[in-house]
């Protein structure tokens, strides 16, 4: 397992490598609480909200949303409280990086939902993290107090007018509670499917109060921008796509881990040939799922000798999205029809129930491959496949069931040839010689 | 006037609403757009995705039960792209749907059904076994078959938003989730809208499960005939047989929508066919004897002959005629006229639980309407408790403080379960209820009544700021009052009404036609029920009683039907008023007679015959017309139900110019014109009530306890007694050990609820 940052300074890893990284000492010792100083002492909260705009920071939890456009959305003159809330659910497949950095450095966390409250205006925070992280609530719980104890958490922070508390709460186990929605629904204690939108939780979230929903790598990324200022983060990356990213590396390289790359790191081949210590076993690339399970997965082909720019913007260009940064990679032994079978069953078992296309879709599609992986498939199957997803896809209540149906529709259309195998009778599929 | 704008549906423009949601604005204007979980006035679902629609510059499909019109919205509803999501909708929700509509009970009035027609292939492509969930029950009511469920949760909404209940939920997720209740079995109301609602065949009504086809049902849209909200119903029969009560909109749209509670949509039918119904009029020759059947003539002369020799020997005055607030204006007013214009007695009556002549004669103020329940701001409710004795209004309350965002304040000695939407809840002694009117009335007995209710006289403060500083609709309901305190609320409006808002009242009677027994006169005469009872075999030496004396009128005075030289009965059943009758006329029910009943709203509505008396009962106006004209009386009219409701038009001036014909469509009830009273000298009343109210305990003990469901809907009278299944709710509503039951109808008897409580009580004796 690597943790390190490649093409930059760490960023977020910085503090990853050192004794006791968790602890309040050693993170007060590395600068740590000293953005937040900075942003309640020496800035208006409209002065926060400015730099996270010219930071360029896109949310990391998928949607890659603009972190400083999403905040100025929250009704300055409502009377309503404001909640900040940290998505710490991480549910997508073959993502793991937001358990690292609670982990390792949780004051980083806690430091960036406290510059969030001040400057959204509000004095709650919660942490929402996924059931089977309770370990990680521990470790946060226990840097809370630490935090609580040194004047960083509750009442009058750090001697100012500011005061603010820090909460986490638990999921049960849903991937759909990592829905912003779903998972201010599950935190009120309501069962957990997303709501209407809108209204977006800007405006009315968790008790119908404005709320901004944000990913753990998103907020953590929040004191390093208050403390060097939004353009020196936004020189790290791109243009559109300011700062660093963490990609969460699984599968079939040398060195799985998670890696911090600026943002626009080029490019994918050498991040997997070079950085990941390459295909092992003289296995060759067949496809990555460069963004988490609910991304269109790619060819090897469009990935060698193809500089594909590993941002927002680069991926799309190259057929794919930068999603969660989930990056899986697969060699040449992996049967597409196999893995997309995986997923889809990961999709029915999460799909919370509340629309028809999602619920009875995945069901149906998870019928269907097990069928055909049974020996069952039929030539029209691939056509049944895709018009199902076709179904599903644009009309669903909540991106869950665009999610379930991208993985499919690319495989089949990228893979063809992995599909067609399981769709001939059974005696021909015997002739047709299985994975390279 | 709301603003105006211009959206253009499928190629046509149309100006409307600003703010309209899409999909009620393409459907009036005649472009049909299919939907399952879209309900007016619940929480919006959006969950089925049948009404997807395309709408310029939006990237995909868009729900049209969730979008509000803009000006400029340019939408198409009927495209190829449009039929697919329907088709591909509709092919999702069949895929794991049993397709057993040729046992369904909802099969021929089934949405699912329905749309199935409309947007479903020709061919299944579904080839995998389906998901399989067994048939169960969650009640003695409500019967489940999980399987052919969509998900579109109206019966949860209902439950939460309408009844308060939230007793039916979704349980599990994905594919897997299941409507269902907690512990398998529901300990609610039991009101059954959540079957109404039910678009699909998964929730049906477990008392006429397997009982008869849709189709072969003829339908007559009646009123119901237990409180006094007047529900609108379809009696649904088949020949002669009355099968089942529903308020499904494609039948029936009256002032309660789809609702009903558990009386209304359960027990309405299953009394009229009863195997104790009175079959033939009876006579008991001599007192303590038996009652001799005999044919209709022997019994009209017999009634005629004792009522003309009493008359002659003790004065028409000996002769008392109580009326019913369980029959039709018609029958009422027929028994006032036999009263007055026949035998010529001021003894007349009915018997209902308490008068409202003291609130309807210094009524400052209009009645409100349900509807105006649902949109008022602000809505005062003194005692009574609705969801158990007026569930309608209770659902109307409710829906005014969840949906309409209403100001809902509620005085009472008891924590009802309407206190949860109470946005102040005054919580007073037992018993003091009426020292908050006091106080409301009268500015210096405010700290007197808040001493005696047990409050700060700053929550009274805060009641009366309420309603001097409400905008908008006040409405002000209340239960059972005194006299004075009747005449009080009714003068509120003068002491705090001004043009900044209209005061509305809701009085909260028990019976079905409470208001209009008042209306027809009947209680305003000499004697009062009890009263009547007192002087039996003194002054009064004959009754002549259409229906019985309820339970309260005959406590402690047990002997008194025996002391009457005549008791004339009309009735459906043998009760305790018939114990003692000379003559039992067995009359007809509501579903066999034409007529009206008045509601709590003023509304008058009508009663109509699904099907024809039954056995030899006669409807109780005819009866009473019968034994006049033996006497040599003639009415001077033609003796139909519509000829006695013109008499009523003439005669009763609330009713004025009304005639049948336009009361014909249920969904524009009319209301009468009750008259509305001038400023009166309340003095003399609040010094009643002040004096009243000092003999109350100020150390008594204020009740804390919520009632349980059921504690007044579950008791059992003489209609709903003959449903085996209340007997079921009655005892408890113990949850069986075995919900699947292939017998459960079997196995839901009161025996098997008995048998259980028995061994429980074994058990625990150990
Ligand atoms: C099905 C589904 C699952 C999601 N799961 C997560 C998750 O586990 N963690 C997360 O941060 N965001 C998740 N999201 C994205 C959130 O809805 C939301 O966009 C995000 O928390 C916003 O934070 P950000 O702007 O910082 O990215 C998920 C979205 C969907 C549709
Ligand atoms: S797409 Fe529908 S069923 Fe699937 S998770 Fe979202 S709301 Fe639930
Ligand atoms: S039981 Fe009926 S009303 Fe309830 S969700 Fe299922 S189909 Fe809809
Ligand atoms: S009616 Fe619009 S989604 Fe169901």
């Amino acid at each position: 397992m690597r943790i390190e940052a490649i093409g930059c300074e760490p960023l977020l890893l910085a503090r990853f490598n050192l004794e006791n990284s968790r602890s309040l000492e050693t993170y007060r010792r590395h600068g740590g609480y000293e953005a937040l100083r900075k942003a309640l002492t020496t800035m208006s909260p409209d002065d926060v909200i400015n730099e996270v705009k010219k930071s360029a920071l896109r949310g990391r939890g998928g949607a890659g949303f603009p972190t400083g456009t999403k905040w100025s959305f929250v009704p300055k003159d409502s009377p309503k409280p404001k909640y900040v809330v940290c998505n710490a659910d991480e549910s997508e497949p073959g993502t793991f990086k937001d358990r690292y950095l609670m982990e390792r450095d949780p004051h980083m966390l806690i430091e960036g939902m406290l510059i969030a409250a001040y400057a959204l205006g509000a004095r709650t925070a919660y942490c929402y993290t996924r059931g089977e992280y309770k370990y990680l609530i521990d470790i946060m719980d226990q840097a809370i107090e630490e935090a609580r104890a040194a004047g960083l958490v509750g009442e009058r922070i750090l001697g100012t007018d500011f005061s603010c508390e820090v909460y986490t709460h638990t999921g049960a186990g849903a991937y759909i509670c990592g829905e912003e929605t779903a998972l201010l629904n599950s935190l009120e204690g309501l069962r957990g499917h997303p709501r209407m939108k809108p209204p977006f939780p800007a405006v009315a979230g968790l008790y119908g109060c404005p709320t901004v929903v944000n990913n753990v790598e998103t907020l953590c990324a929040v004191p390093w921008i208050i403390m060097h200022g939004g353009d020196a983060y936004r020189s790290l990356g791109t243009e559109k796509s300011g700062g660093t990213k963490l990609w969460s590396v699984s599968g079939h390289v040398k060195y799985p881990g998670v890696y911090e790359l600026p943002m626009g790191y080029d490019d994918m081949e050498k991040f997997i040939m070079e950085d990941c210590g390459g295909i092992p076993n003289g296995r060759k690339l067949k496809a990555v799922i460069p963004g988490g399970s609910s991304v269109y997965i790619m060819r090897a082909e469009d990935i060698i000798g193809k500089d594909v720019r590993m941002d927002y913007e680069g991926l799309v260009a190259a057929g794919s999205m930068v999603g969660s940064g989930g990056f899986i990679v697969m060699d040449d032994t992996v049967d597409i029809f196999e893995s997309t079978k995986n997923l889809i069953e990961f999709y029915k078992h999460e799909s919370c129930g509340w629309c028809t296309p999602c619920r009875e879709g995945t069901d149906w599609l998870v019928k269907a491959f097990k069928r055909i992986a049974r020996g069952e498939g039929r030539p029209e199957d691939a056509q049944l496949l895709l018009d199902l997803c076709d179904n599903i896809e644009g009309k669903s209540f909540c991106p869950l069931g665009d999610a379930a149906a991208w993985p499919i529709q690319s495989a089949i259309k990228r893979f063809p040839e992995d599909f067609k195998r399981h769709l001939l009778p059974l005696a021909e599929q015997e002739r047709v010689p299985a994975v390279a | 006037m709301a603003e105006l704008v211009k959206v253009t549906i499928n190629g046509e423009v149309y100006e409307v609403e600003k703010g309209r949601l899409l999909i009620d604005v393409c459907r009036e204007k005649g472009h049909a757009v299919p939907s399952f979980c879209y309900y007016a006035d619940l929480a919006l679902q959006a969950s089925c995705r049948m009404c997807l629609v395309r709408i310029e510059k939006m990237p995909k499909l868009q729900t049209s039960c969730t979008v509000t019109v803009t000006d400029g919205m340019v939408v198409t509803t009927e495209s190829e792209e449009i039929e697919k999501a329907r088709r591909g909708m509709l092919e999702f929700l069949l895929a794991n749907h049993p397709l057993d509509c040729p046992v369904c009970d909802r099969g021929g009035e089934c949405e699912l059904q329905e749309l199935t027609f409309d947007w479903g292939n020709l061919e299944e492509r579904f080839i995998e076994p389906k998901n399989y969930q067994p048939e169960r029950y969650l009640s003695p009511m409500v019967a489940n078959d999980p399987q052919r469920c969509i998900l579109c949760k109206r019966c949860t909404r209902v439950c939460d938003e309408w009844m308060g209940e939230e007793a039916i939920e979704a349980g599990g997720r994905g594919v897997a989730t299941i409507i269902s209740a907690y512990g398998d079995w529901l300990n609610c109301s039991q009101c059954g809208n959540c079957i109404e609602v039910c678009p699909t065949g998964t929730l049906l009504d477990a008392t006429y499960r397997h009982q008869a086809r849709p189709w072969e049902l003829v339908r007559t849209v009646s009123t119901c005939t237990f409180c006094s909200d007047g529900c609108q119903l379809a009696l649904g029969a088949r020949g002669e047989e009355v099968l089942r009560t529903v308020a499904r909109d494609r039948y029936v749209n009256g002032i309660n929508g789809e609702f009903l509670c558990v009386k209304g949509r359960f027990a309405s039918h299953p009394f009229v066919n009863h195997e104790a119904r009175l079959r033939t009029p009876m006579i008991r020759y001599r007192k303590g004897g038996k009652l001799v059947p005999a044919t209709w003539d022997q019994a009209i002369e017999f009634v005629a002959q004792r009522l003309s020799a009493i008359k002659e020997e003790h004065g028409p005055q000996a002769i008392g005629i109580v009326g019913s607030p369980r029959l039709t204006n018609e029958a009422n007013y027929t028994l006032l006229r036999f009263a007055r214009d026949v035998i010529g007695t001021e003894h007349y009556t009915a018997t209902d639980a308490f008068s409202l002549v003291p609130f309807f004669e210094n009524m400052g103020a209009p009645l409100a309407t349900h509807r105006d329940i649902r949109y008022a701001q602000t809505i005062l409710l003194i005692g009574g408790e609705p969801e158990e004795l007026q569930p309608l209004t209770g659902k109307q309350i409710r829906q005014a403080v969840r949906n309409g965002g209403a100001r809902f304040i509620l005085i009472n000695s008891v924590p009802i379960r309407l206190k949860k939407n109470a946005a102040q809840f005054v919580h007073v002694r037992p018993g003091t209820e009426e020292a908050a009117l006091l106080a409301l009335a009268d500015a210096d007995s405010v700290e007197f009544a808040a001493r005696k209710m047990g409050v700060e006289t700053s929550e009274i403060e805060q009641v009366r700021r309420a309603l001097s500083e409400a905008q908008g609709t006040v409405v002000i309901a209340f239960g059972e009052l005194s006299p004075a305190a009747q005449k009080i609320v009714a003068q509120l409006p003068y002491i705090y009404a001004d043009d900044r808002r209209r005061f509305l009242f809701h009085p909260l009677p028990l019976f079905n036609n409470s208001v209009g027994v008042h209306d027809m006169g009947l209680m305003s005469g000499a004697m009062t029920a009890t009263e009547m009872l007192d002087a039996a075999g003194k002054g009064v030496r004959a009754l002549y009683v259409a229906g019985s004396f309820l339970q309260q009128h005959l406590k402690g005075r047990e002997e008194a039907l025996s002391k009457l030289d005549l008791l004339v009965v009309q009735e459906l059943f043998e009760t305790a008023t018939t114990e003692y009758a000379d003559v039992v006329l067995p009359a007809a029910s509501f579903a066999e007679v034409d007529g009206t009943f008045t509601n709590n709203a003023g509304q008058v509505q009508r009663v109509r015959q699904a099907i024809p008396p039954v056995h030899l009962s006669k409807p109780d106006w005819l009866i009473v017309a019968s034994v006049a004209e033996a006497m040599g009386a003639r009415f001077g009219i033609e003796l139909s139900a519509s000829a006695i409701f013109r008499d009523i038009a003439a005669n009763v001036p609330a009713y004025q110019g009304l005639r049948y014909p336009l009361l014909k469509d249920e969904s524009r009830p009319v209301q009468v014109k009750h008259e509305i009273a001038q400023r009166r000298d309340i003095s003399g009343e609040i010094e009643t009530l002040r004096a009243t109210i000092a003999q109350a305990d100020e150390t008594a003990a204020k009740i804390t306890e919520t009632p349980p469901v059921g504690h007044e809907l579950f008791k059992l009278g003489t209609l709903t007694e003959k449903l085996p299944q209340f007997h079921y709710l009655a005892a408890g509503n113990p949850k069986p050990e075995n919900t699947l039951a292939s017998s459960p109808l079997v196995q839901l008897t009161i025996d098997a609820a008995l048998r259980r409580q028995r061994q429980e009580m074994a058990l625990a004796g150990d």
